[in-house]
């Protein structure tokens, strides 16, 4: 990072990130956030799913396949899960996708997790503004990123 | 250590009395001193039954293809198969009996323990004869001569070496079965077939070759770029033969997500249906396609591989795809106590949680 | 089927235009694929957006639509009833949030505009794979579970009876009535609690259409709105309440005594008690922790006295289940624990009181039959000091909220202790004095002027013991001034929090928790007695503080709609189900072992879902590996379609 250049490119860069949101938690959770008007980085755009358990590696994939800088997937806190469970089979799951992802080395920023509950707008907001900051720092995705 | 006639026996006395329409053995291979698969339907072809280091293949596979005809068949033979299987083998069909492929009943699993070694890796063996080839390969009879290297500490049944004869040259080399075993052999923990009807041959606990997981361990010693720039050249010279697939007895799914040349198309299936099938990844075998293929098929086998190395054998262009799917078994089995093909009434790896399942990664 | 989408795109006034280019987000996504109108609108859900809607749908004979808006969790229904009054199926109508998940949290015109965009031709990719869907018809138990007897379980458990409707009221402590049953008097009206509660309390045991069960928790509940099967724990009732014939020979002969909850620890009662003397049901109880010995019995001396053979030491707890058409959680609230206020020598002095605690010095059927005296040496207290929001509005050591009704009932209890020991004084400490509620402020101004109570704004900083006497450091900070009182006794308005099993009752039930652990509501204005889940409603203090016209109030309206809920013959189910592929399932059973709520079954070996079970979560399409099952209107390929259309 001690080249100039690069510095440059860091700042003008602007990373495009996934961001996939359970419906009752995450997605209200971000609701909130707009309620309030707590301003963020508008660099994740939301897909509103119904449950984290949902999530298919699939999407991950696909996600980084066509370009994503970054791919974010919340949910409701353990215990929280509106369908009961779906968030925890999410954890394991995504665990091992992160883990899969890591290994062949795709840097291990560009892959997130959180929890955000329907009440914490404020933390929608940091978890975006925190892995948009880390994406900047990292540039543009171009190890999983198709070429075409 | 196992001897032959009594698999070549009990397979025959399945057929004499019916209870099995046919038998997935190993024979002589007719190119080279590696053996290969069969399926044996009478008596008289079980003389030709071979158990020595060569006997590479996963023979579960060939259930799934016997399963996958039958279903096509008009006529389906129902009968049950019998089976030789390694360890390997035993838990591959105790995945898909977890998975409901078939029944329990349909198969007659004739178990053979790998005691304390397994089988001969050929990339190892050919650089190990420099260049020759060779005639037999057979485990070295335990307390027989010449040892290269001295007997493995610990190893109490069976063979711990190998012993190797070249065209040309009859006489008897002993290996130290280390230098020229599978990967997945050295870092096995069931050599012994826990799934099965008879076993023959002695389970061996102590194998102290390598530490369950010690490639995905090394492989993760890497630095991230490292493991990248690694990763790069090998998804950027796969040539998406599907040779992994085809050879993973797992790999059953009808059609497979990620390539679009498997999707089903009958008379029935609708040109919206048809337009409709999403394309994860496009066919151009190009690095980035290429890597949701492998990700994709690794993410699908986790809890599911029980790691008999096929793909990585089966590899036109030596990718070390078993390092993937070794790498989430890994963590399977620290992170979640999880062993494939272990326990056939478990429920699956991703269908399953704990509360106490790592947390700490969520933000 | 040719694509024909319209797309709506709404300014909410200023709201959302004012952050992004609507006309822009109008204009660009005319020209996408399948696109045939796209327009936007100031205020899209007002009568004439709707009507505009409508007449766009069928003038351009529309198949799907977006409208790009606030969160689906406002107008979705809204527009999807426009959609079908223009003859399109509901489910073909899909909502894109520009406001709350972008306009509202974005500045940069141009920046907010790109995301919108992106959002928009999301929701257009997902809507043009939508299935037209029509909700799944369930049949409806009539009959409702009210779980916590308490004032607000009370009032909604007659309600319900009164629409005909059964109940079943479950109740974890021996008698109804809950907290309110410990009040002396009440404000601002100071009406006798007891008076009003006890009738209620009657009409239920008299109530053949109530099912009570006391000494019950709720084990476990399966099912769904409409049809939920409860299985309700009921402890070993070791006195037949039918037999029991309220002789009261039994107590004196229990060798146990232990601290009396009815009187909050003032009093003890034995072992084998009677709540109090007005207790429905009507029947003396046998604590099981305190007896000395139930298994194996050592002591047997009540069973020796009671003539009618009323106690039975084999009996064993029982598990019934229950047929449920919905379910109203009134469990309502406990004082935050006095052990957390040592600064003001709670748990510490036996003259530092709560609230609830000094209702019953005030009640005539209290310990003290309605004469305050001190705990420690029962003299009447000539100066007595509240100390206010005891545990409330601390963020950082206690209760961040607001108890609401500390202020009323201090003011209340200064007045009443007024009344009883007229040339005593009272001082009340307090932060601001929260009076809203009709007659609430006079009520105050009458204890100030008539009754001559000292308020005093201002924290108390410590309650020590000096010569026998309750020293409290505090200050005045209207007059400026340290303040040091030598008070005989001390009352703290202890914060409320939700009563202890709430966390548990929530888990069971599936409903959620607020931040501070009362019973979460499915919209804080829209929907206040609504659960999260689907025929789960809530009333009185645990969804939050309240006082008892509110938690009637809530108590009502909660019953209300469950027997809107009720009154239907079926139910609509969701139809946003999951669908199996059928020619690429398995029948690995990965999807069945996931789903939470048994849907799935293997049918001659193939996955197969009940879609009344269903709830649409997919956590089956999460781990099917075969990707042969979806949930119809979010499958796979939207999925896919909005990933393409946001990386594009």
């Amino acid at each position: 990072m001690s080249n100039p250049s690069q510095t440059t490119e860091v700042q003008d860069f602007e990373p495009r990130i996934v961001a996939f949101l359970c419906k009752w938690c995450s997605s209200a959770g971000s609701d909130l956030a707009g309620v309030s008007r707590i301003q963020y980085s508008a660099n994740a755009t939301p897909i509103t799913i119904p449950c984290s358990g949902s999530v298919s590696p699939m999407y991950i994939l696909s996600a980084f396949n066509k370009g994503a800088d970054g791919v974010l997937i919340s949910g409701c806190h353990p215990g929280d899960c509106h369908y009961m469970e779906g968030n925890y089979l999410a954890r394991r799951k995504l665990y091992l996708v992160k883990e899969l992802l890591q290994f062949i080395g795709l840097e291990s920023d560009r892959f997130r997790m959180s929890w955000v509950s329907a009440a914490e707008g404020a933390k929608f907001a940091e978890v975006v503004d925190e892995f948009v900051e880390d994406l900047r720092v990292l540039g543009p995705q171009n190890r999983l990123k198709a070429e075409r | 250590m196992v001897n032959v006639e009594e698999i070549r026996d009990y397979a025959a006395g399945l057929l004499e009395k019916g209870e099995v329409k046919s038998v997935l053995g190993f024979r002589r291979g007719s190119a080279s001193a590696f053996a290969e698969p069969c399926t044996i339907t009478n008596v008289g072809e079980a003389a030709s039954l071979v158990w020595d280091p060569t006997c590479l293949n996963n023979l579960a596979l060939y259930l799934v293809k016997d399963r996958k005809q039958q279903a096509v068949s008009k006529t389906p033979d129902t009968r049950p198969v019998g089976i030789v299987a390694k360890g390997c083998d035993s838990r591959a069909i105790g995945v898909l009996l977890q998975e409901n492929y078939f029944k329990r009943e349909d198969v007659v699993v004739i178990g053979v323990s790998c005691e304390g070694t397994g089988v001969v890796d050929p990339r190892k063996l050919s650089a190990k004869l420099k260049g020759r080839t060779a005639s037999r390969v057979t485990f070295a009879v335990q307390g027989s001569t010449s040892v290269a290297g001295g007997r493995t500490p610990g190893a109490t049944d069976g063979a711990d070496g190998i012993n190797v004869s070249v065209y040309g040259d009859e006489t008897e080399t002993v290996i130290p079965a280390r230098e020229v075993l599978a990967d997945r052999c050295l870092e096995c923990r069931a050599a012994a077939p826990a799934l099965n009807d008879v076993v023959f041959g002695n389970t061996v606990e102590a194998r102290d070759f390598n530490e369950p997981f010690h490639a995905a361990k090394e492989a993760e010693r890497l630095s991230e770029d490292e493991r990248w720039a690694t990763w790069e050249r090998h998804f950027d010279r796969c040539l998406r033969c599907f040779a992994c697939r085809a050879v993973c007895p797992m790999c059953y799914c009808p059609e497979c997500v990620v390539d679009s040349t498997t999707f089903v198309v009958t008379l029935g299936t609708s040109a919206e249906e048809k337009a409709n099938r999403i394309r994860w990844c496009e066919r151009s075998a190009n690095t980035s396609e290429s890597a949701v293929y492998h990700l994709t098929r690794a993410i699908h086998l986790a809890g599911r591989c029980i790691d008999c190395g096929e793909c990585e054998r089966v590899c036109p262009v030596n990718i070390p795809l078993r390092l993937l799917n070794t790498k989430l078994e890994k963590e399977a089995f620290e992170m979640f106590e999880y062993q494939a093909g272990h326990d056939i009434e478990q429920a699956s790896l991703l269908s399953s949680f704990r509360d106490e399942d790592p947390n700490s990664f969520i933000r | 089927m040719t694509k024909r989408t319209g797309v709506f795109v709404c300014h909410c006034g200023k709201n959302i235009a004012a952050t992004v280019d609507v006309k822009k987000v109008a204009q660009e996504l005319a020209k996408d694929d399948g696109v045939v109108f796209s327009e936007d609108y100031v205020y899209m859900c007002s009568d004439p957006g709707q009507t505009a809607v409508i007449d766009a749908i069928k003038d351009n004979n529309l198949n799907g639509m977006v409208i790009s808006c606030c969160s689906p969790t406002l107008h979705e229904k809204t527009f999807r009833d426009a959609s079908e009054l223009g003859d399109l199926n509901a489910f073909q109508c899909e909502i894109a949030n520009i406001r709350e998940q972008c306009a509202w949290v974005h500045k940069d015109m141009e920046v907010a505009t790109e995301k919108a965009l992106k959002i928009t031709r999301a929701s257009v990719r997902r809507v043009q794979h939508n299935q037209a869907l029509e909700p799944i018809g369930v049949p409806v138990t009539r009959r409702a579970m009210v779980v916590g007897a308490g004032i607000a379980g009370i009032q909604a458990a007659l309600d319900l009876t009164d629409a005909g409707l059964d109940v079943v009221l479950v109740e974890k402590q021996a008698t109804i009535g809950g907290n309110m049953l410990k009040l002396s008097e009440t404000f601002p009206t100071l009406d006798c609690s007891q008076c009003i509660l006890s009738p209620k309390m009657v009409s239920v045991s008299k109530n053949s259409k109530i099912t009570l069960m006391t000494e019950s928790e709720v084990e476990s509940i399966s099912g769904f709105v409409g049809n939920f099967k409860v299985k309700i724990k009921k402890k070993a009732e070791f006195v037949d309440p039918e037999l029991c014939k309220l002789c009261d020979d039994c107590t004196p002969v229990c060798p146990v005594a232990v601290p009396n909850e009815y009187d909050v620890g003032l009093t003890n009662r034995r072992a084998i008690h009677i709540p109090f003397a007005q207790a429905i049901p009507a029947s003396f109880t046998l604590d099981e922790e305190a007896c000395l010995g139930l298994n194996p019995v050592v002591c047997g001396k009540c069973e020796e006295v009671c003539d009618v053979g009323a106690i039975d030491y084999d009996k064993k707890p029982t598990v019934t289940e229950e047929d449920i058409g919905a379910i109203i959680v009134s469990t309502g609230f406990d004082l935050y624990g006095m052990e957390h206020m040592g600064e003001f020598g709670g748990g510490r002095y036996p003259d530092v009181l709560d609230g609830l605690q000094f209702e019953r010095l005030c009640s005539a059927s209290g310990a003290t039959e309605g004469h305050i005296m001190r705990p420690s040496d029962h003299k009447v207290p000539k100066e007595i000091v509240f100390i206010q929001c005891s545990g409330s509005r601390d963020p950082e050591n206690h209760c961040a909220y607001c108890s609401k009704i500390c202020c009323m009932y201090t003011a209340k209890h200064a007045t009443l202790y007024k009344h009883h020991v007229p040339d005593g004084q009272a001082y009340i400490f307090y932060i601001d004095i929260r009076s809203g509620g009709k007659g609430y402020e006079e009520f105050v101004q009458r204890s100030m002027e008539n009754d001559g109570v000292i308020y005093l704004r201002g924290r108390v900083s410590r309650v020590y013991e000096k010569d026998g006497k309750l020293r409290v450091m505090g200050v005045d900070t209207l007059a400026g001034r340290n303040v040091e009182i030598d008070a005989d006794m001390v009352v703290l308005a202890q914060a409320m929090e939700p009563s202890k099993g709430t966390a548990e009752i929530a888990k069971i039930l599936k409903i959620a928790r607020d931040k501070d652990g009362f019973l979460a509501e499915a919209h804080p204005k829209l929907k206040p007695v609504e659960s999260v889940t689907a025929g789960i409603y809530l009333a009185g203090a645990a969804q939050g503080p309240k006082d008892i016209p509110e938690t009637v109030s809530q108590a009502g309206a909660a019953a209300s709609k469950v027997i809107a809920l009720l009154s239907k013959d079926q139910l609509a189910h969701s139809p946003m189900v999951a669908k199996v592929r059928d020619p690429y399932c398995t029948g690995c059973e990965m999807c069945v072992d996931a789903c939470p709520y048994d849907a799935i079954t293997l049918v001659d070996g193939k996955a197969s879902v009940n879609e009344v079970l269903c709830e649409g979560c997919g956590s089956c399409v999460g781990v099917c590996v075969r990707a042969a099952i979806d949930v119809k209107n979010v499958t796979q390929l939207q999925i896919h379609e909005m990933i393409s259309a946001i990386m594009a």
